[in-house]
């Protein structure tokens, strides 16, 4: 144990004393901010005019709505309720991109549903959401208290709006998060890729120069890979864990910048708030971050230990970078099956192919975390459990077969 | 200290190592010799625990030996490296340390061998920053860091020049003299010659022969006698009669030559110089023994006469 110390040790400070690793942890968040402001920008620029039906039986609203009304949203009233298919199909409503249900309770429940036909951009969504939201909270105010509306508003209880797609009114694909579960999945992938070619160089570089020699003179070689895969485990845990802690702080410096928050009235200055938040919801309301930094660092370190073996294998398989690359291949193929998996888990969330991927070690991280984002039940929890568990099971059993391996191959040179 | 019982190995159907039994004394340096691809190595790294042997038994001071007395044994291999991005305390440090050392006791030691090899301002240089020579000396330093008592050297003088060849030599029997048994797997004859005391020859992974020194020169000596004399070469010539002779002759003052002869048949230095005395004056007589290289040859070509 004493000696895989050592060794532990010395590789965390070897990569610790690259520049390399400092780099990446300092510039792959801004990178990633960068990608999802642009992203985010990008995704504003959807349709620029929205034509939203309320359906306002109760007629609660008055057909009136926040005088700031955005230019781009175009609000029209009907005082009934309306059936789903006949938005869908009815040529009267054919004009109508949204449809937004609210029944009469929708001041006691502060739920309401929102029915789009194509997609809706964060940024009209938002708009939607502020406007009918802060209509409601003056009806509220008006009605239960003598607070103004602003006052109300800090001490409110939100009202959830609920979108769906009009194809899928029950939210049964719940698609966009997928997507998020899926860019997620494919991260946990992309580190163990990343910090697995580290240990595939590390292994071939320590044989090429011959201290392999020197080593397994004092050391078994099952310590020397042990050491090698935890070390740089370790050390990618240090980068995933500044990479939470930065974007969390590029997050928060976005949303106090960038993305101004609507729902804060401390926004409200100058007639209403410059700029939108979709950041704040994508980031905040949707993502449970504690939850899933949790999950991705158990997946990420269960995934780790798995192609760690089979990376250092490899390396000891290997007598240069150059030879190496042949063997590579095969392994990178399994690594983008997993992300390709995702993509069909994404699509076909239901099939028992999906449920079979599900349990795979190379595809398991993605999809469990495109169920962890669309959220599970108990069910569905066991089954990240058990996928999470096969994996832990199959790495062990994984680099007890790679310590026999690599015991044949390194001295091979 | 090392007992050596039928040890084989074989990598798929080719046999490396094939019942080899060989013993090495305490406190001996004891050349481990054999032409490229005899299986050397492999026997090395048996004995490092690197391999495990197929069959047969390796006692270490009379226990079976394990990985427990790895922290006992010091090894060079022929093919050495070293951390280019550590530096030469820290390296020797971590090797120490590997070694079993405590920290304490590895820093001191690493200390005393950089002050032994008067090398104290290297201590913070990275390996990296290093020439060949430099970065050889603290491989050497690294294999024997720990004060092991089996010192494993596997072509310690390759790539070293003839300053530092002289170095690690008197270093290898300044050992000796402390104690340390050292295997000593080498090419250079002349090294052997030098400083070890008994071999053993391994070819196409079995021992030919193991034997001290002094008994490799004389078994394989070709009966060749050195002599210096003062006096008239035609009497010297004719003393020899039918029982010497003369390969080569050469006059290195006024009257006083040396020579060299070879014997034949059931003559010895007694029957020459019962012959000599009354015909010249006897300066010098001597039996030439054969180099360690010439054994090496005359063993190899004997087991593979067609290569000669």
């Amino acid at each position: 144990m004493h000696k895989l110390m050592l060794l532990t040790q010395r590789e965390i400070i070897e990569r610790f004393n690259q520049k390399g690793f400092w780099y990446m942890l300092f510039f792959g968040p801004l990178v990633v901010l960068l990608l999802l402001v642009v992203l985010l920008k990008a995704a504003d620029q959807g349709k620029q005019e929205i034509k939203v039906l309320i359906a306002d039986p109760g007629q609660i609203m008055a057909h009136r709505l926040m005088a700031q009304e955005e230019k781009n949203l175009h609000y029209f009233f009907i005082d009934d309720y309306l059936e789903l298919t006949e938005f869908q199909i009815g040529k009267a409503y054919q004009e109508f991109d949204v449809l937004l249900e609210l029944n009469e309770k929708v001041l006691n429940n502060k739920k309401c549903f929102v029915f789009y036909r194509e997609q809706l951009g964060l940024d009209a969504r938002m708009q939607l959401k502020f406007q009918v939201e802060r209509r409601l909270e003056e009806l509220i105010a008006a009605q239960h208290s003598k607070l103004t509306q602003q006052e109300f508003s800090q001490i409110k209880q939100g009202i959830i709006f609920d979108f769906r797609d009009l194809r899928d009114p029950k939210n049964e694909s719940k698609e966009a998060n997928a997507w998020v579960g899926f860019v997620l999945g494919t991260f946990v992938l992309f580190f163990v890729g990343l910090y697995g070619m580290t240990i595939f160089r590390a292994t071939i570089r320590e044989k090429s120069n011959r201290i392999v020699e020197v080593l397994l003179a004092s050391v078994r070689p099952g310590q020397l890979m042990l050491s090698k895969i935890i070390g740089i485990g370790l050390v990618a845990l240090v980068q995933i864990i500044g990479w939470a802690l930065l974007l969390g702080i590029g997050f928060t410096v976005l949303q106090q910048t960038i993305f101004l928050d609507i729902f804060d009235p401390s926004n409200w200055g100058g007639g209403g708030p410059q700029r939108l938040n979709p950041l704040s919801a994508l980031v905040f309301e949707q993502l449970n971050f504690p939850f899933l930094l949790i999950h991705f660092i158990l997946f990420f370190l269960a995934s780790f230990l798995f192609f760690g073996a089979l990376f250092s294998v490899l390396g000891a398989r290997s007598n240069a970078d150059a030879d190496g690359q042949q063997f590579l291949f095969p392994l990178l193929i399994l690594v983008a099956f997993g992300v390709f998996s995702g993509v069909y888990g994404v699509y076909y969330p239901e099939t028992t192919l999906t449920e079979v991927l599900s349990y795979l070690p190379f595809s398991a991280p993605v999809l469990a975390f495109i169920s962890l984002v669309k959220g599970v039940g108990i069910a569905g929890y066991t089954t990240i459990l058990l996928s999470l568990l096969i994996l832990i099971v199959s790495a062990f059993i994984l680099l007890s077969l790679a310590s026999n391996w690599y015991r044949k191959t390194i001295l091979r040179f | 200290m090392i007992q050596i019982t039928e040890v084989s190995k074989s990598y798929q159907r080719k046999i490396v190592l094939d019942a080899v039994s060989m013993h090495v004394d305490h406190g001996q340096i004891f050349g481990l010799l054999g032409p490229n691809g005899a299986g050397k190595t492999t026997l090395i790294r048996i004995l490092n625990q690197m391999l495990e042997a197929d069959f047969g038994q390796i006692l270490f001071d009379g226990q079976s030996m394990n990985n427990a007395h790895l922290q006992y044994i010091g090894y060079l291999p022929e093919e050495r490296g070293l951390y280019k991005t550590m530096t030469v305390w820290s390296h020797l440090l971590f090797l120490a340390q590997l070694r079993g050392m405590s920290k304490a006791s590895a820093s001191a030691n690493v200390h005393e061998w950089l002050a032994h090899f008067q090398i104290q301002d290297w201590a913070q240089k990275r390996i990296a920053t290093l020439s060949k020579g430099m970065a050889q000396k603290v491989q050497f330093i690294a294999a024997l860091v720990h004060r092991p008592k089996l010192l494993i050297l596997d072509e310690p003088l390759s790539g070293f020049d003839p300053l530092n060849v002289e170095l690690i030599l008197n270093e290898i029997k300044s050992l000796k003299a402390q104690g340390t048994t050292i295997i000593l797997s080498t090419h250079n004859m002349k090294s052997v010659d030098e400083v070890c005391d008994q071999a053993a020859l391994l070819h196409k992974g079995q021992i030919l022969v193991q034997d001290s020194i002094q008994n490799f020169k004389t078994k394989h000596s070709k009966g060749y006698i050195s002599v210096r004399f003062k006096g008239n070469m035609l009497s010297f010539a004719n003393a020899l009669w039918t029982d010497f002779t003369l390969l080569h002759q050469s006059e290195v003052e006024d009257g006083v030559f040396e020579c060299t002869l070879q014997m034949r048949g059931q003559s010895n230095i007694n029957v020459l110089m019962a012959s000599l005395l009354d015909k010249v004056e006897v300066q010098h007589l001597s039996e030439v023994l054969p180099s360690m290289q010439e054994v090496f040859i005359d063993l190899i070509n004997q087991k593979e006469p067609q290569d000669a």
